[in-house]
Order: C-alpha cells, then sequence, then structure tokens
C-alpha cells in the first residue's frame, strides 16, 4: 500500500501512487483579511482561459462568500458530511483523509486507478455537471452568526455576526486527487514546478477527476467532451510572471512563489537577506494555512486566515492552527513583526512571482530568481508641495480647493 | 518507477473505449456515472507515476498559445466610479482577446519630481476586464438610430396640438421600432428638431404656448423668451472625458449661434442652451459640506487612511464601491487602525472593521449628534482648534436669530479691510472675476467677494471672557489670527444701536443646550436603533483620535433626503476633535467623481465664446459662457416648482414658492445626453419621466449619445453611436476624487472601428456642421476645428485646459499620452500626495468660503430658520422609515426651533402626502417620535419595510452589469442556462429581507413578490391599475432572498441592475406564453435586456426637494475658482434629492420553484432552499457545517 509523507498532517497518508515531489513546488498565499470578493481574478482567469462554448459554467478560479456560499453548491458540506468528523490530535491529523476514509486497499490492482474506476471508494460526491454549477455566487454577503438587529453593536476580535470571502483555485496539490482518481492517467504533475494538468489529448471523459478533486477544481466541458483544471498559468510562471489571477488581483491578497518542505524550507532571516516567502509564511511564520488539510492531499495554496471569523468554522478549513497565525497576525499592528508587514506590502506590487525577499530601510524588496522584481515603501510617502510653483516663468499655485 | 511507458502510443488513453466520453457525460448529468469496467491490455504492467513523469507534453503548447498574442495597446477604463484606470488591450487577429492592469501607477510623477509607489498597482476590476464582452457586444450601438415615431413627425414637418404640443401619436417611445440612418441623415435630423424647438418657443408666442400647456408662469418667464432656454444637454460626469462629457456643455455654448440665428438678437444678447447638473442630479453632493464650508466637497484620497489610527466609515460600503482602494484600507487595519464600520446591514466592509456599529438607516445624523454630545460632556474636544476655526465662539442675536454684527453694537463701526479676501466691486459673475485673473489683477488663490456681500455680511462679534467684552472678529481672523479668549459658553445681553437690550448666546451654547437637552446615549438609541454603548464608545474613539481620525461618509446617508443635517452633524464631530485639513484627520464624503473643477481651466473648452473663435492651436480661447445650469430634479419633478397654494397643493397659477429664485428653472422640451444612464433609465423615479414627461410628448426630442444600448435608449429618439473605450480616435483627460491621478487617454491601437461609432466631439461636430449648413453660418464648424482625426485629435483643446488648471499646468499633452500609451498616469499637483482638503483653512489660516471664513455650524438664512434647521438638528428622513415623516427632532423646547408649522401656514396638519412633506416642518422629542407611524402604514399595514438601494460591487452604476460573465455573478440567481424560463436574464434582481420578516409574510426564499411604495404618485404620477399594460411594464418584481444580514423592517436590492423597458416586458410575456419556455426580458430589436421581468428600484423612488438646499443667500464658493457667492450653484447648492427613500410594502406574486412538467405544479421550494444549505432552511449537516463540528482539533 503506497504511504505517502504529508507533512500538513504530520504523517503517511494513503495515496494511490508512491511520493514523488517535484523539483519546486508551484505555491500560494491569500490573505483573507483583505480579499474583497470582486471577482477580478474570476474575470481575468475566464477572459484567459475559459471563455469558449462548454465552459459557461466554468470558473478556474472562483471566490466564494463563507459560509453559505460555495461553487458547486455545496461542495465542502457535502464531502464533509461524507467524511464524517475528523479529528486532530494536535498537529497529527487522525482521522481519515478522501482516500483513507472507505478503507481502501490501493495495492491492490483491482483498486488502482488504472484498473479500476474507483469513483465509490474516495469520500464526497459527483457534482451534477448541470445543476450542481448554477449559481456561482450563490450565498455572497449572507451572514452566519448571531441574528442582525438594529441595535447589533460589537467591538470582539471575533465578529459574531460574520461571513468572509474564500477565493479558490486549483491547489496543485503534491498528492493531487484529481491526478490519484484519473483511470486513464491523463493527469499529470509536471516534474520541474508540480503543476498539475490534464491533458486535453489523452482526457477521456471518464469525469472521475471531478469527483476525486474534493475541491471540485476539475470539470467537465460539454463542448469538447473532456474535463478541464486551472493550469497555474504555466505560460507566465514559465517566464517568471505570476498567473492571471495574482496579477490583477486588487485587493492583493495574492502572492504567487515556490514553497520547500519543512525540512528544505528558507529558514533565513529576511531582515537580513532575501528569503523565499513561502517558506516564511508556511514555515517560519506559520501564518498561512492549507485548505481542508484533512481531505490528505498536501495543497499549495495557503490562507491566512480571517481574523473576524470564529475559530471553530476556520479550523474547520484550515486545520488547527488558525488560532497560532490570528496572534502572529495581530502582531504586525503592534510593529512586533516588521518582515511580515513588508511582505504583506509587497505582495501584489508586482507581477513577478517571488521567489525571495528583504525587507530593508522602510523597504520590502521582491527578486524573482535573483533579479529585483519589486520594491514598495511600507509607508507610502507623503508630499506637500510648495503652494506657488514656477512654470515657463509664471507662477502656478498648487491649491487644494480648486 | 519507470521512467517511459512503452506502451504509451497505445496507452493509459487507449485503455479505455473511446466512446466512454459520450457515455459519461450522459451519466454525468444523472449524478452518478457508471461505467462499465474496461480490462487492461495488460494485466502485469505497472502503471506509471504521475507524479514524476508523463511521456508527451508536446500538448502544453496549446495553452502557450492562446497566452500569445499579436499586439498590445493601452486603453483607458472611465466608469463613473472614481478610479479611472489604464488597462492594456491584448490583440489577437485584430480582436482585443483580454485586458490586463498597466502595473504603470507606481510610475506616476509630477514636475516636482515626486513619485507614486507600486503600492498603487495593478489598478483594474472584473468589471474593466468583462469589456471585452461590451466592446464586441450584441447590445452595442451599431450605427444611428432614430425612434419610428419621430422620424414620422419630423418628416410630416413637426405638427402639433393646439397648444403648440407635441401630438401624443409621435410619442409613443418605448413601443416604437427602430430605423438605422447614415449619420449625415442623423445630423440633419438632430440640427433640423434643435432649430424647429428654438425657433417654436422663442418669442411670445413661445412663452404663449408653454404657459397653454400648463406650465408654472415663473418657470416660463426664466425661459427669457429664448427657446433655446427649453433646450438642455448633459454629458454625464464630465470630469470623466473632457472632451467627450464636457464637450457637451460647450455644446450648449454654441446654442448661441442658435439663439443669434431663431432669435435673430445680437451676438452680445445671444443665449446659449441649458446644461444639466451632474453630481448633484447623482444625489452625490454632500449639501452639508457647502453649509459649513462654502466649498462642495471636502475630501481625501483613500490612501491617507495610510496615517490615521482611528478609521470610521459611515454609510460607505467602501469593499464593494471603491473596490481599487480596498487594500489602503485593509493594509491600515492590518498596521494597527482601528476601523469602526456604521451601517445598516452587516456587509462587504463589516467583514473588514474591528467594531461595528448599526444603525436604522437615515439616522446615521442623530448618532453624530448623540457623540458631539458626549465629547462636550467628557470634554474631549479641542476648545482652541473650535474657537479659532469654528463659528462656534461666535455670538448669536435671539431676537432675531442671527448672528450679532460688529454694526448692531457700534452705529460707526465699518467693516475691517480684509486682508485674506479681495473684496471687488465688479465681480457679479464668474467671469469678471475671470478676466481680472487673466489681467493678472488677481491671484489665482485669492478668495473674491463682491462689495455688496462684503457689506451684507459686517463682521461678527464674541465675547472676550477674560476682559468680559464684546470684540468685533472678521473672516480674516482664523487660526492664529485669533487671539480672543472668546467664550464659548454663556448667554450675555448686548445694548444695540437701536438702543435694545437683547440676549445673545454662543453658537456652542446653543449648541450644546439642544446637545444636551435631546441626545443623551439612550435617545440617540431610541431614534437610531443603535446601541447607547455605540454612542459611547465612538466617541471615545474619536475624542481620543485628535488629529489622527479620518470620517469617511458614503452614499449611504448621503442618498437620504436629510443628508445636509448628516454632513453638518459629521463636520460638527470631527471640528471638535480637530480633525479636518489633515492627512490623518479629516471628513470625506465619498460618491461620485465630482471634481470637474480639478479642470478649473475648463471653460477653455466648453466656454470658448462661439463669437469668437480663436483658430490658432497655440493660443488661448476667449471664453464668454453663454449656457446656464439648472438642476435636473426639476424635470424628473415634471416641470414643476416647488409651490403650494393654501389648501397645501401644487398649482401653476396660485401658490408661494418654497425655493430661491436662483433655482428657477425652465421647461424641458429638448434633450441631448452623453454616457448618461443615470438621467433617465436608472434615474430616481424613471418611470414618472417616461410616463408623464416622454411618452406624451411633453419633452419633444431626446437624443442620446451611447457605446451601448441602455435604458435611456430605449426611451429617445435618436440614438447616436459612440465609440467604446477602446476606439478612441480623439484624445481626452481625467482625474480623480479618490486617488492622486490625472489621465489623459491614447488613441486606438485597433486598426478598424468595431462598429459604425464616432467620438462624442464628432457627433457634437457632425450635428454643428449640419446646422453650419442650414443656417449658413460657418461659425458651427469653426467651432469644433481641432475636432479630427489625424492632425489635432483634440488636444489643442486640452492644451488649453491643462494651461489653465491649477493642479496640471506645467504639463505638455503630448508628453503625458507618450506615458499613457505605458500606462503611466501623472500625478495631479493640488497640494499635496496624497491629496486631501483643507490644509489651507485649517493650518495655515486662510478663510473657508463662507460669510465668517470659519466653519459654520449655525445657519442665519431665513429658509433655516424656518425650516427649524438653524442648527445641524436630526429630522427623519422624509419616506423610508417606520416614524413619522420628516419631522424634526428636539427633546427640549430649544428657541431656536421654532419652525413654521402646518397651523402657521393654515394647512391642515394632517395632510402628509409626499409632496408637502417636502415643507412641512413638525417638532417631536425623541420619545414622541417613537410613537408615530408613517401615513402609508396607517392606511394599509402592508406598508412596513425601509426599502434601501445601494449600490454594489458588480457593477459601476448600471455600466459592465448586464455583461454576461458579470451578470452571473450578481448574488444568488446568477444561472447562464436560465433554467428557470421566469428569470429575465442570466442575473436577476432580487429583494433582500430578514428572514424572520419574511416568514411573517409568508415568503419562501426564491419567491417572487411585488414591492410597492407610495400609490399616490409611484411608480409614476397617475397610474392606473385597470391599464395593463402600463402599471405592469413599472410596477417592480423581485425575487425574494431569505438575507440573515439585514435587520428586521429593512429590505434592499441594489441600484446598479436594468430596468424593465415596455419591449422587455413583452419580450418576457411573449417567451412565457410560446411554448419554447423562454421568457428572457430582451428587446429583440434593441438588445436591450432587463434585470427584472417588471418595474425596478426605480419603481419605489421619486424626487425629493429641501428647501434648505434652495436659498438664495447661503455663501459658497463657486464651481471653480475662489470666488464666493450666495444662492444656486449646479453641484455645489442645488437640489439633490433623496434617491434611496422609499417605504414599501412587499407581496407574494409567484413560488420559487420549478415548474413540474409532469403534473404542471410549480415546485414551493428552489432547488438550494431544499437542499437545506440555505439560511433558514439549514438541515442538521449544514448546522454542524457552520458550527464548525465537522472537525474536532482536541481541547475544545
Amino acid at each position: 500500500m503506497p504511504q505517502v509523507h504529508n507533512w500538513q498532517l504530520n504523517r503517511e497518508v494513503e495515496f494511490p501512487y508512491e511520493e514523488s515531489r517535484p523539483e519546486r513546488q508551484w505555491a500560494a498565499m491569500f490573505d483573507l483579511n483583505k480579499c474583497i470578493e470582486c471577482q477580478t481574478c474570476t474575470l481575468a482567469c475566464k477572459t484567459t482561459w475559459t471563455h469558449e462554448e462548454g465552459q459557461e459554467h466554468m470558473f478556474w478560479n472562483n471566490v466564494e462568500t463563507k459560509p453559505y456560499g460555495a461553487h458547486p453548491i455545496g461542495w465542502d458540506k457535502r464531502t464533509l458530511e461524507d467524511m464524517g468528523t475528523m479529528e486532530w490530535d494536535g498537529d497529527t491529523y487522525e482521522g481519515d483523509t478522501i482516500f483513507e476514509t472507505e478503507d481502501v486497499d490501493w495495492d491492490d490492482p483491482e483498486n488502482h486507478p488504472t484498473e479500476e474506476r474507483i469513483n465509490e471508494d474516495v469520500a464526497g460526491f459527483m457534482p451534477d455537471i448541470e445543476d450542481d454549477w448554477r449559481y456561482p455566487n450563490l450565498g455572497e454577503d449572507e451572514t452566519a452568526g448571531e441574528e442582525m438587529d438594529l441595535d447589533v453593536h460589537f467591538d470582539e476580535d471575533t465578529h459574531p455576526i460574520w461571513f468572509f470571502y474564500l477565493p479558490r483555485i486549483c491547489n496543485h496539490c503534491t498528492y493531487a486527487g484529481c491526478a490519484g482518481g484519473c483511470p486513464v492517467q491523463a493527469i499529470y504533475k509536471r516534474p520541474e514546478d508540480g503543476v498539475v494538468l490534464i491533458d486535453r489529448e489523452e482526457c477521456q471523459a471518464q469525469m472521475v477527476c471531478n469527483e476525486t478533486c474534493p475541491y471540485k477544481k476539475a470539470q467537465y466541458n460539454p463542448a469538447e467532451t473532456i474535463s478541464q483544471k486551472c493550469v497555474g498559468c504555466y505560460p507566465k510562471t514559465e517566464d517568471g510572471r505570476a498567473p492571471q489571477c495574482f496579477e490583477t488581483c486588487l485587493g492583493k491578497i495574492r502572492l504567487h512563489g515556490y514553497i520547500n518542505t519543512p525540512e528544505e524550507a528558507d529558514d533565513s532571516d529576511p531582515m537580513a537577506e532575501p528569503t523565499n516567502p513561502l517558506d516564511f509564511l508556511v514555515h517560519q511564520k506559520e501564518v498561512a494555512l492549507p485548505l481542508y488539510p484533512q481531505f490528505g492531499l498536501e495543497p499549495n495554496v495557503y490562507y491566512i486566515p480571517p481574523t473576524t471569523a470564529p475559530v471553530d468554522y476556520l479550523e474547520q478549513l484550515f486545520g488547527p492552527g488558525v488560532e497560532d497565525a490570528f496572534e502572529t497576525y495581530r502582531a504586525i499592528g503592534d510593529g512586533e513583526e516588521p518582515a511580515l508587514e513588508g511582505l504583506l506590502n509587497l505582495m501584489g506590487s508586482t507581477e513577478w512571482s517571488i521567489t525571495a525577499f528583504e525587507v530593508d530601510d522602510g523597504e520590502a524588496v521582491g527578486y524573482y530568481e535573483g533579479d529585483e522584481v519589486g520594491r514598495v515603501p511600507i509607508t507610502e510617502p507623503q508630499t506637500e508641495r510648495d503652494r506657488v510653483d514656477e512654470v515657463d516663468g509664471e507662477e502656478v499655485y498648487r491649491l487644494d480647493i480648486t | 518507477m519507470v521512467d517511459t511507458d512503452p506502451d504509451r502510443e497505445s496507452g493509459p488513453s487507449r485503455r479505455t473505449v473511446l466512446q466512454a466520453g459520450a457515455v459519461a457525460a450522459t451519466a454525468g448529468l444523472a449524478g452518478c456515472p457508471a461505467l462499465e469496467d474496461d480490462e487492461p491490455d495488460d494485466d502485469d504492467e505497472r502503471p506509471m507515476n504521475v507524479f514524476s513523469e508523463y511521456p508527451d507534453r508536446d500538448w502544453e503548447e496549446f495553452y502557450r498559445d492562446i497566452w500569445d498574442v499579436d499586439d498590445t495597446f493601452m486603453l483607458t477604463c472611465t466608469p463613473n466610479d472614481t478610479h479611472n484606470c489604464y488597462l492594456e488591450a491584448q490583440v489577437t487577429n485584430g480582436t482585443i482577446t483580454r485586458l490586463q492592469p498597466s502595473m504603470g501607477y507606481g510610475e506616476a510623477t509630477d514636475l516636482q519630481g515626486n513619485q507614486a509607489s507600486h503600492r498603487w498597482d495593478p489598478r483594474v476590476c472584473q468589471k474593466g476586464l468583462a469589456m471585452i464582452e461590451r466592446f464586441y457586444g450584441d447590445r452595442r450601438v451599431h450605427a444611428p438610430m432614430v425612434r419610428e415615431g419621430f422620424l414620422e413627425w419630423a418628416e410630416d414637418g413637426f405638427p402639433r396640438d393646439d397648444d403648440g404640443s407635441m401630438p401624443e401619436e409621435y410619442a409613443q417611445r418605448g413601443e416604437d421600432g427602430w430605423e438605422e440612418v447614415s449619420f449625415e441623415e442623423a445630423y440633419d435630423l438632430a440640427a433640423e428638431t434643435m432649430l424647429e424647438i428654438a425657433d417654436h418657443y422663442s418669442g411670445d408666442e413661445g412663452q404663449e404656448m408653454l404657459l397653454e400647456q400648463g406650465y408654472d408662469e415663473r418657470v416660463v418667464e426664466e425661459t427669457q423668451g429664448a427657446g433655446v432656454r427649453t433646450m438642455k444637454v448633459r454629458g454625464g460626469m464630465p470630469l470623466l472625458g473632457m472632451i467627450r462629457l464636457q464637450g457637451m456643455y460647450r455644446v450648449a455654448n454654441q446654442f448661441a449661434l442658435v439663439d443669434n440665428y431663431v432669435r435673430d438678437v445680437d451676438e452680445d444678447d445671444a443665449l446659449g442652451a441649458v446644461g444639466l447638473d451632474n453630481y448633484s442630479w447623482h444625489t452625490d453632493l454632500p449639501p452639508g459640506h457647502p453649509m459649513v464650508t462654502g466649498q462642495q466637497t471636502v475630501d481625501f484620497d483613500l490612501a491617507n487612511v495610510e496615517y490615521a489610527d482611528n478609521i470610521v466609515i459611515m454609510g460607505m460600503n467602501w469593499i464593494c464601491t471603491k473596490m481599487a482602494d480596498s487594500h489602503w484600507l485593509t493594509e491600515a487595519r492590518m498596521k494597527g487602525a482601528k476601523v469602526t464600520g456604521v451601517f445598516t446591514d452587516y456587509n462587504a466592509t463589516a467583514t473588514k472593521c474591528d467594531e461595528l456599529v448599526t444603525v436604522r438607516n437615515g439616522t446615521d445624523g442623530a448618532l453624530l449628534l448623540g457623540v458631539a454630545r458626549q465629547l462636550l460632556e467628557e470634554d474631549m474636544y479641542d476648545e482652541e482648534f473650535v474657537r479659532s476655526y469654528t463659528d462656534l465662539p461666535l455670538l448669536v442675536r435671539m431676537d432675531e436669530g442671527r448672528l450679532l454684527r460688529a454694526s448692531d453694537l457700534d452705529e460707526d463701526y465699518e467693516p475691517a479691510e480684509l486682508e485674506k479676501t479681495v473684496v471687488t466691486d465688479d465681480d457679479d459673475d464668474e467671469e469678471v472675476a475671470d478676466d481680472r485673473l487673466e489681467d493678472g489683477e488677481l491671484d489665482v488663490w485669492e478668495n473674491i467677494l463682491s462689495e455688496d456681500l462684503r457689506t451684507e455680511w459686517g463682521d461678527f462679534v464674541v465675547r472676550d471672557e477674560d476682559a468680559e467684552e464684546f470684540v468685533p472678529v472678521t473672516r480674516d481672523e482664523i487660526g492664529d489670527d485669533f487671539d480672543v479668549p472668546a467664550s464659548l459658553e454663556g448667554t450675555f445681553e448686548v445694548e444695540t444701536v437701536e438702543g435694545d437690550t437683547v440676549e445673545v448666546r454662543t453658537v456652542f451654547d446653543l449648541l450644546a443646550e439642544y446637545l444636551e437637552s435631546t441626545w443623551d446615549a439612550d435617545s440617540v438609541a431610541e431614534v437610531t436603533g443603535a446601541s447607547p454603548d455605540a454612542v459611547e464608545s465612538l466617541a471615545e474613539d474619536i475624542g481620543t483620535s485628535h488629529e489622527s481620525t479620518l470620517l469617511l461618509t458614503g452614499m449611504g446617508p448621503n442618498h437620504y433626503n436629510n443628508q445636509d443635517l448628516f454632513g453638518r452633524a459629521s463636520f460638527l464631530v470631527t471640528s471638535l476633535t480637530k480633525n479636518v485639513g489633515r492627512f490623518a484627520g479629516n471628513v470625506g464624503s465619498y460618491s461620485g467623481n465630482y471634481r470637474g473643477a480639478y479642470f478649473n481651466g475648463r471653460d477653455q473648452w466648453s466656454g470658448e465664446d462661439p463669437f469668437d473663435i480663436e483658430l490658432d492651436p497655440d493660443e488661448p480661447a476667449t471664453t464668454n459662457v453663454r449656457y446656464d445650469m439648472q438642476s435636473a430634479h426639476w424635470y424628473s419633478h415634471g416641470d414643476r416648482p416647488l409651490k403650494f397654494d393654501d389648501d397645501g397643493e401644487y398649482d401653476p397659477e396660485d401658490g408661494e414658492y418654497y425655493m430661491g429664485d436662483s433655482h428657477m428653472f425652465t421647461p424641458t422640451k429638448f434633450m441631448w445626453t452623453s454616457g448618461s444612464n443615470s438621467i433617465l433609465g436608472n434615474a430616481k423615479g424613471a418611470y414618472d419621466i417616461i410616463q408623464n414627461m416622454l411618452r406624451n410628448g411633453r419633452i419633444e426630442a431626446y437624443f442620446t449619445n451611447e457605446w451601448w444600448w441602455t435604458k435611456t435608449c430605449e426611451y429617445s429618439d435618436i440614438v447616436f453611436p459612440a465609440d467604446s473605450w477602446a476606439e478612441h480616435h480623439l484624445h481626452d483627460i481625467t482625474a480623480s476624487v479618490t486617488n492622486p491621478f490625472v489621465m489623459t487617454m491614447p488613441t486606438t491601437g485597433l486598426d478598424e472601428r468595431i462598429y459604425n461609432t464616432r467620438n462624442d466631439a464628432q457627433i457634437y461636430a457632425g450635428v454643428a456642421e449640419a446646422l453650419a449648413e442650414r443656417t449658413d453660418d460657418e461659425r458651427f464648424t469653426d467651432y469644433w476645428e481641432f475636432i479630427d482625426e489625424d492632425e489635432y485629435r483634440a488636444r489643442p483643446y486640452l492644451q488649453r485646459v491643462i494651461d489653465h488648471s491649477n493642479p496640471v499646468a506645467g504639463y505638455d499633452i503630448d508628453d503625458m499620452l507618450e506615458e499613457a500609451e505605458e500606462g503611466v498616469p501623472k500625478l495631479i499637483m493640488t497640494g499635496t500626495y496624497p491629496k486631501f482638503m483643507g490644509s489651507r483653512q485649517t493650518q495655515e489660516d486662510d478663510p473657508w468660503y463662507t460669510k465668517t471664513g470659519r466653519m459654520e455650524f449655525f445657519r442665519e438664512e431665513e429658509p433655516f430658520a424656518e425650516a427649524g434647521e438653524s442648527l445641524p438638528v436630526f429630522r427623519e428622513i422624509v419616506d423610508g422609515t417606520p416614524n413619522e415623516p420628516h419631522v424634526l427632532v428636539d427633546g427640549g423646547d430649544h428657541p431656536l426651533i421654532d419652525p413654521e408649522t402646518p397651523e402657521d401656514r393654515g394647512w391642515d396638519p394632517d395632510q402628509r402626502d409626499g409632496d408637502l412633506r417636502q415643507v412641512r416642518n413638525v417638532v417631536l422629542s425623541p420619545d414622541e417620535l417613537g410613537e408615530t407611524s408613517h401615513p402609508l402604514t396607517d392606511r394599509d399595514e402592508g406598508f412596513r419595510y425601509n426599502y434601501m438601494t445601494p449600490k454594489y460591487r458588480h457593477g459601476a452604476h448600471t455600466f459592465a452589469n448586464a455583461l454576461p460573465n458579470i451578470a452571473v455573478w450578481w448574488g444568488n440567481y446568477g444561472d447562464f442556462d436560465r433554467e428557470d424560463e421566469r428569470r429575465p436574464y442570466i442575473g436577476e434582481a432580487y429583494l433582500e429581507m430578514n428572514p424572520e420578516d419574511a416568514r411573517a409574510e409568508g415568503l419562501e426564499d426564491g419567491d417572487y413578490v411585488w414591492v410597492d411604495a407610495d400609490p399616490e404618485d409611484r411608480p409614476y404620477r397617475g397610474w392606473d391599475e385597470d391599464d395593463d399594460d402600463q402599471y405592469q411594464v413599472t410596477r417592480a418584481m423581485l425575487r425574494v432572498r431569505y438575507q440573515p444580514a439585514l435587520p428586521p423592517g429593512i429590505v434592499k436590492s441594489w441600484m446598479n441592475l436594468n430596468a424593465a423597458s415596455h419591449e422587455t416586458v413583452a419580450a418576457h410575456e411573449a417567451g412565457l406564453e410560446d411554448d419554447e419556455g423562454d421568457g428572457e426580458a430582451r428587446n429583440e430589436e434593441t438588445d436591450y435586456v432587463s434585470y427584472y421581468r417588471y418595474g425596478s428600484h426605480q419603481s419605489a423612488t421619486r424626487t425629493w426637494f429641501r428647501r434648505t438646499l434652495l436659498t438664495d443667500t447661503m455663501a459658497r464658493k463657486e464651481y471653480a475658482g475662489q470666488d464666493i457667492d450666495v444662492g444656486f450653484r449646479d453641484d455645489v447648492h442645488c437640489a439633490n434629492g433623496a434617491p434611496k427613500e422609499a417605504f414599501v410594502r412587499v407581496e407574494h406574486a409567484e413560488d420559487g420553484g420549478l415548474l413540474d412538467e409532469d403534473d404542471d405544479e410549480r415546485e414551493r421550494l428552489w432547488r438550494v432552499a431544499e437542499m437545506g444549505l440555505r439560511p433558514g432552511y439549514e438541515d442538521d449537516a449544514m448546522e454542524q457545517y457552520l458550527d464548525g463540528e465537522f472537525i474536532e482539533t482536541g481541547g475544545d
């Protein structure tokens, strides 16, 4: 039985394939405290990759309001319901992953993806290719928690009435469920960057990936009779450029780079030298957390959880590190995390992927493969202009009220 | 693992039968694919590991090919959202395939070497990116279109009824078909119509006809006998395009040539047409700002939150409507600033706040008065600032309710010589001041005041606390230049020159009495619904953050009828705490992109003298503004003035005007608008304009320039096709009130236009050419000399404006364009970067544009006293309240809150209809207010919801909202397939409602409901339930949505959505009736689609006036320049409406479920509610999910 190491769960997990990590792993960080659900990311992706007939319902990137929003309809609630209550013991996940839930022996040839369709054997559900993909912004801006009334007033870290936004793309998982399930081996993970792709020429529309991706990021295209998914904008990242949904993110919540395992993580200090930003956020600061790590796929999009939402709900989404992440994030406001503050300002201010960053003299600087690709002040400079300016020998007044 | 798979050729995919795809698709439809197992070719073969190898990756070229483009160019996205973005168009095979942010904002510089940082990048949004669907969409205006009935009217020689009006048979706007014509034909028809109407309504005969048509006498008189003054134009939010939109006001000026021709008057006497207002028409003006400061609006670039410790956001859904600058807010919060939101619901912005205060909408002003009271009581105000920068120490005569003047106490008092204000004897109008500026007699920065006003206003009096003496104070004595230890509190007696002993009190004292007697935290709670703690908490935060609180106010409070009182209260709180005119301490009002005054040299373009045209491109123009500005609110009020007779009714021949004469307007017989769907299609009270102004022939011609067919086009007579923002063939310039950039517009990189369109200015020029031919007057063509596609492309006009506008003077248009082509704007050169208003007045001690030069909280003018509003009091809003609307709230019988009541005016005290309510003054205490009810509820208990219609993220007004890939994101009902055939479009309008309220009404999530406001005047005056055709089109139907974010009693829908037109309703109904079952609400001829099956959010709105916004005596600065004057000024002191005012009834119309074709029965619930996933419908698992119970982390 293939056992692979999942550092997010701090244990070996079962998976249909042997562990094999890429040379470097495409990775992302989204700060949910900054997401505004403008769907600019969604439109950037849509207008670039999925605007053809058959792709009307297809949003490789979407942003949903939690907890009532979900695209496809009810995707995570329905999967969790199928998995049952999942237990953590400290940093170690004790429950079953989606590939463990049904006690499938993946060594048995009968169960191998290339031998047998396995849709009965993983947790989750098969989205109805029409009905479940309607209403992509279902639940937008709808609240959970206490009842709303006119006398509502609160000043608490956790809002008693709440919602937040969750932008979602393919997680380019280390143990991609779509690839793990594909019965025709038409889905693969690129060794050079870890991007997970569906081979459009080899896909046979078995649609198993639609089911075995618990994030529901592989989706059927009826016009082309293939499934399709986020390509990580590899035509851009191959040149060092951040993917479309990152470059256009006007909430400036997204950072694109490459992540290492905890063992190989960059432990340098960005106040002193250029440091891998994903390693810094995920491994050093532990402020950014994976989405539904308990699914067992080692997803590679990391989220800073929104500080206003309840911890119980967030732990369900991001695992047990939520409160520690909050503490670190809030320390920025007290001036205790200058490097983190610098990085979160730099993020989104460049169209490049960032493989290293440093903070120095009030500025945050980003690098891609050694080249400087971004530089921003941590506090925007102020200027007070002289009231009288001279242009071509004539006085010009620089007034506020014109 | 094996490195290669020898069987790859016949490999993995071949192991699956090829037809499986189709089978799977079918199975997938049923939700449970179940295929036959496919046996592998070779049982012994070990599978390759797709996590380490993959044999043939050539197919990856597919996506690289999609990414590659042939060419790029920079375009400018300029909807009315205050952002303005350079977007890089990526072109393949001559078609724009996608748009990208320019990432060039961080390169923006000014002439002094300042530079923005890349923290401003990217600037882009989903609506901008979706524009590719708009450039190429079916709804583009493809070519000039003329309404058939209108064409017929012209071809018949403009026949008229006996009273001289357009016969109704020619005015079937909205139902007639369309004829495509050539540009030449359209220009000629437009010119012919313009000359016809100008001529028809000129002279005594013209005036006679207007009176016969029932227009008010004074309204007719206002035309001065010139037909051109019944002709109105509007370039929608002209700051968004100096050439394209402000150019419409050049058209207005050019009408002087028309007047010269039709009336044969001297050139000097020729009048231009009427220009309609913008900012104030959109109800975006914060009228309290000019009441306090004399300036249109005080604000700051949103980036200033970077510097504040305390950020208070009131009724501004920043996260949705100021998306491009949201990161400044989230970053400020991350860095430790406290963010407090004051909203009516838990909205998108609430998620980014540390503290949330909820209030009943329209009561924010009362909350602030409670905060002000607390600041006084807890001694948390800055006495020195208040004393030297506000009118609070000034003395008020209690006998006359006006400010005490130095001349009241000293017969020989001579008003002091002013050093900070130039007093002239000839600045009756802006032009004279402009001339004096040009002649070097004045400096551009100098405040200018006429001798008459200077004398009339005089100097004021404070009491020296130490010397116990009364001391004169001039408008120069501000800040450090005011060194009197003036009393703030106290009642005193003075001897007047008449020999009377008169009681005087400081403004501070009067205010303190009002606050003390009325606005304790419990009374605030009674009126606003807010928790009493909230008042104290807000006061504490603001009171301890002097010079470090930014108060941002938005459309929420601005869009209610008491908006001016709210604005005054917001200044009161910020003035008390020294939070005005600083990087980190200021007040701002955020709605609209209103400051056309950034280009204060714009008259070089729109005000060029049409009788003295400068044809040398390098020379400045001679200006002579011939057009008159008016408020468009009168047009949406049936061209009726605010006038009531003894019975409290409108009567054109009798009654008293409750409006200043300077606000008077003319009849509307002709309209021409550019880029302006807000003027009709999405206007407040749109159906009243349609039914009572357009479909009865009252307006005789309605021309529209658009590049996308709007509802305004649906009801127009000629629709001119404008170039899209991807197809500029002329240059242009724009700026923004929320960011520090000034942007020029490069020309298109497309080889050809997509449709048969022209730049708006070319359309103006085209009509001018037709006028030249008909009048044999070449000046019409000369007036547009530099409007061409080859040589000038409008650059000389732009350079003239730049040279004469002080925040951009020194820039060269060609240099700007060169950088613009790289997506780099320039920094606008106001006093600071980032910019903010008020530093000159609060830090350099220059006077504000008020009588006293100080921030004024006391208004002594008669209309204020009559209304009981001399002080910043609280008034209930005029319609959207469960209480008695529009009453003044005073808990203590304040001596200055003594308005003219219905009894005083001889009106029936029970007469509470909407019209009269606008000028009806009744004073109640907070407790008494709580015991009242809305007059509609008294008639029909179903009326019990306060209906708000704010703006949302998926549209900028109606821009981009109907593009398919935007429409599908509009909340819960976006569905590309439109599975439910009743759905009018991909997206659908919905009414959000508290789930408890909905249940009480027997409504399920997803039901269709009717929403009705006051039947007296909505959906339009004179509607008739039996007239199915008209009533059905205009009565609002929406889908109801359970929205737990809303408190009970308040319902909401978004204002951005396209409304039903006659043809969308017809198409929807025809579609539902036929077997196809496609009920899409799309006018097949024009492709206009509605988000509503019937009516719209504007079915519930109307125009509302306020007396205090219509004075002839209140001081205010002119729109541009430093000239201080009184009375009407468009977009400054002007009618401002109240577009969110509606009190409604919500009634079940249809169930929300799908029709079951087997039994022809409709399901009660729509699918998602049935699945247990909707608020109010949660199944057990959903409850567990919401509570986070699917995880066990141990220990908690």
